[in-house]
């Protein structure tokens, strides 16, 4: 009876770590592999971390069964093995399911190990596995988090990079500057390509200022308000603005739907937009005479 | 003669929750409107309407819900757009129509220039629900 009662997880890897490691190993790699065959994959540290989770696992359950509603503690050594894991296969792009894979697999492994090992009629077995298998359903929630957290944290860098790259004000030549609108504008970006423009047009003392909205998917009313928002504000600081890149769709579109830009110069093409902005600072494109 | 748009495809059903979500609704309008053969013009319009619907239902709703339905027959292009909400609603319906209305300081040409994109517009508001059913109807483009 005692000996049935001192059975424990811990002993179970005493013994058989290295091989449940290897297995652990095999089966997670040998998925990883088939579904992401072009990523790279560090077995040395994986495997290192690996046998750091079994280490600890094995100290949890070497002696009382961990209690009811245990949770790893934020710091502790296993929540950060489990964290640093999760931050770097979510930044090499390996899915949710597989990174989740990777607790499931060693779940059913030590199942299996418990059930063989355990010595005839064990009155701990149950408790055992029940706790056990309390104890990494709480490490997947904390894989989980880490990935989540990983990956909103690269969705808003990339937004924020996004928004950084996307409106360049182009100075095109002496006293004229050029805006190209590209994507979506929304509130926060008609704000931001305002902002730059205004800025640019003090700076270079421009007198004309070119948008060109070729790359603006839709115009609805909402972004033609934003951008005579914009054509207004740079008209205050005094340059006129011609506005280049409206399709023929584009324009039906805008008639229906009653928006006009007619207090606005607009050219078709961003070409006769450039020639009209040279015009009205006295320039023009002349072929070079040989 | 072959309906081009797979029976399975005939409606979609986009959540509308935020703005990602607008350009889902206007994305699958224009997809739907190009394999039913529709000129680039008549895209841009239904891809348009679409886009201003769903960008009220955002701004003033929260959130709501657009269905992009296919009932072509062999005869016609039938396509219908349902956008529901259950905001506040449209308080004066009529004044909402007015071109240059707006209670949000827009060019207040949304859904009077919606109207005139479309073939049919179908309007209810009260407070809780709000829904708009537009229609494009388009002879059938002959298919070789």
């Amino acid at each position: 009876m005692t000996e049935s009662a001192d059975f424990t997880l811990g002993q179970v890897l005493e013994i058989r770590q290295e091989e449940l490691l290897n297995a652990w190993m095999n089966s997670v790699l040998l998925t990883w592999r088939r579904k992401y065959p072009h990523t790279a994959i560090n077995e040395d540290l994986l495997r290192l971390q690996s046998r750091q989770l079994l280490d600890e696992l094995r100290k949890l359950f070497s002696g009382a069964i961990p209690p009811e509603g245990w949770e790893p503690v934020p710091g502790s050594k296993i929540a950060t093995l489990l964290y640093d894991f999760s931050v770097k296969h979510a930044k090499h792009g390996i899915k949710h399911n597989d990174t989740v894979l990777y607790i499931s697999v060693i779940k059913q492994l030590l199942i299996r190990a418990l059930l063989q090992d355990a010595p005839p009629a064990c009155r701990v077995l149950n408790t055992l596995i029940i706790s056990m298998d309390h104890v990494l359903d709480r490490l997947t929630v904390t894989l989980y988090d880490a990935y989540l957290e990983t990956r909103e944290r690269i969705i808003a860098q990339q937004s924020l990079s996004l928004l950084e790259l996307s409106t360049p004000v182009v100075r095109l030549w002496d006293r004229v500057v050029m805006v190209p609108l590209i994507g979506v504008i929304d509130t926060q970006r008609a704000r931001q390509i305002t902002e730059r423009l205004l800025e640019a047009i003090a700076k270079y003392e421009a007198t004309v200022a070119i948008l060109d909205v070729t790359g603006v998917p839709v115009l609805d009313t909402s972004v033609a308000g934003h951008i005579m928002k914009t054509i207004a504000a740079a008209q205050m600081l005094g340059a006129q603005v011609v506005m280049t890149g409206i399709n023929p769709d584009g324009a039906q579109t805008l008639v229906k739907l009653g928006v006009n830009f007619a207090e606005v110069t607009t050219r078709a093409t961003l070409r006769a937009g450039i020639a009209e902005g040279l015009l009205r600072v006295g320039k023009r494109i002349v072929p070079i005479k040989e | 003669m072959d309906t081009l748009i797979p029976q399975e495809n005939a409606e979609s059903t986009i959540p509308i929750r935020d703005s990602t979500d607008i350009l889902k609704a206007r994305h699958r309008a224009r997809e739907l409107a190009a394999a039913l053969r529709l000129g680039s013009a008549d895209q841009t319009r239904l891809a348009t309407a679409v886009s201003e619907l769903t960008r009220n239902v955002l701004q003033y709703a929260g959130e709501g819900e657009c269905r992009i339905i296919n009932a072509s027959s062999d005869h016609e292009v039938y396509i219908q757009v349902v956008v529901e909400d259950h905001g506040p609603g449209i308080p004066d319906i009529e004044l909402a129509m007015r071109d240059g209305y707006s209670t949000s300081g827009g060019l207040g040409a949304g859904l009077p220039g919606v109207q005139r994109l479309m073939d049919e517009f179908h309007l209810t508001s009260r407070p809780g629900y709000t829904c708009l059913m537009i229609a494009m109807k388009r002879p059938r483009a002959l298919s070789f």
